[in-house]
């Protein structure tokens, strides 16, 4: 554990940490180009130099290690200048694009420059090297090479991370860039990390660019609901739209997101978005939509069935729990799902692609039930008539329901989800318009927050069970996502 | 066509594989060799040579591209290589390389319609001292006026000039 001081403050850095690792510990941020912590050292940028005491050179602090009673210094006159001049070689050759450029407000040169130089280039823009503009490399990515600092954080990433290792650093000097095989593309299921990674505009997100500026953007702390990893994420939304989720780097789960799990937040303004009832195939109102659903319910009172979802939020389970206990008063209910829990891919895809397997199994404790093979043979024997559940959970009792013709009732968001054999569907509000707990593979708790409100009309899940309730003639005196958890024993 | 290493390439490289530690160190060793038979490496002899050291392409392509003495196509029977570093460029280089580019009427890094020649510029050759100085293949021609470039490239064409290769 060697002592150091760094700008006259005394640390204690772990063995093996670099100075700059040190310095974090410190609160002293040093500015880094190459650097990520997830990925090997590569020292090529030069942003990080710092004065060590008795050293001839400046020396970077991401590529040395803290060693016992060195003095360091990143705020003396020398590696001031020393960071203006690494900016300046930097921007020699960069593009006056930031008017034009999506990285802009979110951009490393842009943010340096402002923050350790400020000086006036002496290149004329006549001389700069030209690079290739623009070309989309791969479902996700747009590579600008005139952009790029050549801080190879891509190729790290992708030789490290993903192990496909498609991107190098071609040719030398001030015409190299960075370049896959010709006619390949840049298509491994991480690839959009490529973007977050890049700390200037060379490589951006098909997806993203150029539908918002990035200071327009709020964001929301979430999680992911993409598969069983439960990663956390942030959603980056303004004025009631999503336009981005991007990974909250954590110790417990995930430093990084797949590019699936990027895409989930495309259903909440997708155009087949449910904001009311449907029949069979036709759009209802959501009031005759319940009533519809609620007098198919009544008819088979006793051979009325409620199906859990490990697609839903353990409150939105916990609704339909009581939706079985208290409304329907009846024994068939199910919230036994159990689905291969582990990481897929080596990295984050998880074999179960619910969110909410473990969280069921909560309700599934506190309330029992029956086992999912149990239900599915009641629906079979046609004990079951009526089944309530939400529409991907449908997927498990798909063969009984065939069989018996037993009539279906899902909570859907988008149409697409509604499986054929539905006969009434009820919209309910997205995990990015509601809050809910989910618990991923490893029994983390994670929360889903609210980042934009839903359509008017559409409800939260518990509030359309507990409407659904009120058609049948009970009261669950639901008024919040807490409230369902009311009356259940979690052990 | 698609590009085989042949067995005799092969053999050799397990030989110059052996020398190293790990397999991949032999990268440059055996890209050597390939444009030591072909005179210039293939896209295709990139793709064969990943395969057979296990590196993903963009490695070796990307360590081709990063050495210029390794060439990418054909070259002309004799590559003309004029230095353009300041020594050079102050004992007149700038006017040999334009007398050439009028005598063989091709510009940098073309050939010869005939396959003749190829006309590259090249960074400092190590020979300031008697700049200015033009490599041939493997020799130097140092010291060079534009008469005496002239009975160069007449003797080249006439294949009077004894070239190492």
């Amino acid at each position: 554990m060697p002592k150091l001081t760094i700008d006259g403050k005394a640390v204690e850095a772990a063995k093996g940490a670099t100075l700059l690792e040190a310095a974090q510990q410190l609160g002293v941020y040093i500015p880094r180009y190459c650097y990520h912590p997830k990925l090997s050292v590569s020292g090529n940028c030069r942003m990080c130099l710092v004065e060590v005491e008795k050293t001839s050179k400046l020396v970077t602090a991401c590529s040395t290690e803290a060693a016992e009673g060195m003095s360091v210094r990143t705020d003396s006159e020398k590696v001031k200048a020393a960071r203006r001049d690494v900016l300046e070689f930097l921007l020699i050759n960069h593009p006056l694009d930031c008017p034009i450029c999506d990285q802009a407000g979110e951009c490393g040169l842009q943010d340096y420059y402002m923050e350790y130089s400020l000086k006036k280039s002496r290149f004329p823009q006549g001389d700069k090297v030209t690079r290739q503009k623009r070309r989309a490399l791969g479902p996700h990515l747009v590579l600008d090479n005139e952009r790029c600092v050549l801080c190879t954080r891509c190729v790290r990433f992708c030789s490290e991370v993903t192990k496909t290792s498609e991107l190098e650093v071609m040719e030398r000097a001030d015409h190299s860039f960075i370049d896959l095989k010709e006619g390949k593309s840049l298509d491994n299921d991480y690839s959009l990390n490529i973007a977050d990674l890049c700390p200037v505009g060379a490589w951006t997100s098909r997806d993203f660019r150029f539908k918002s500026r990035v200071w327009f953007l709020k964001k929301t702390p979430t999680v992911c609901l993409g598969c069983a990893t439960g990663c956390l994420i942030e959603a980056h939304h303004n004025e009631n739209t999503v336009y981005r989720l991007v990974p909250r780097p954590n110790a417990e789960t995930n430093t990084w997101l797949c590019d699936r799990g990027r895409m989930t937040y495309k259903a909440v303004q997708a155009g087949d978005r449910l904001a009311k009832g449907v029949i069979k195939n036709g759009l209802i109102d959501l009031e005759p939509a319940l009533r519809e659903a609620a007098t198919r319910i009544d008819e088979q009172h006793a051979a009325a069935a409620v199906l859990g979802s490990p697609w839903l939020s353990i409150e939105d389970n916990a609704a339909l729990a009581r939706l079985a206990a208290e409304a329907l008063k009846t024994e068939n209910f199910c919230f036994d799902f159990s689905a291969e829990q582990g990481i897929k891919d080596g990295i984050l895809v998880n074999k179960d692609p619910a969110p909410n397997t473990a969280g069921a199994g909560l309700v599934k404790a506190a309330c029992g039930g029956l086992s999912l093979e149990e239900f599915s043979r009641r629906i079979a024997d046609k004990r079951i008539k009526v089944v309530i559940t939400e529409a991907r959970a449908a997927a498990f009792i798909k063969d009984a329901l065939k069989a018996s013709g037993a009539r279906l009732i899902v909570f859907a968001v988008n149409r697409a989800e509604i499986p054929p054999e539905a006969y009434a569907t009820l919209p309910y509000a997205s995990y990015f318009e509601t809050p809910g707990t989910f618990v991923n593979y490893q029994g983390l708790k994670r929360r889903a927050e609210p980042a934009v409100e839903a359509k008017e009309g559409v409800k939260p899940l518990w509030a359309v069970v507990n409407k659904l309730a009120v058609y049948s003639g009970t009261s669950l005196r639901l008024d919040s996502a807490e409230d369902a958890l009311k009356g259940i024993n979690f052990r | 066509m698609p590009f085989k290493l042949t067995e005799e390439f092969k053999a050799k490289a397990a030989h110059i594989c052996a020398r190293y530690p790990r397999k991949d160190a032999a990268l440059i060793p055996l890209l050597q060799e390939l444009q030591g038979q072909a005179g210039f490496v293939a896209e295709e002899a990139m793709d064969a040579l990943a395969q057979y050291l296990e590196l993903p392409y963009a490695r070796v392509k990307g360590v081709v591209t990063f050495y210029t003495m390794f060439n990418r196509a054909p070259l002309g029977k004799y590559h003309l290589q004029v230095c353009r570093n300041i020594s050079c460029h102050m004992a007149g280089a700038p006017a040999l390389l334009g007398r050439l580019k009028e005598k063989l009427g091709i510009a940098e890094g073309e050939t010869t319609k005939d396959g003749l020649f190829t006309l590259s510029t090249v960074e400092c050759l190590g020979a300031c001292g008697t700049a200015p100085v033009l490599q041939a293949n493997e020799d130097y021609f140092e010291n060079l006026t534009p008469e005496k470039l002239d009975a160069l490239i007449d003797d080249l064409k006439h294949g009077k000039h004894p070239l190492k290769r």
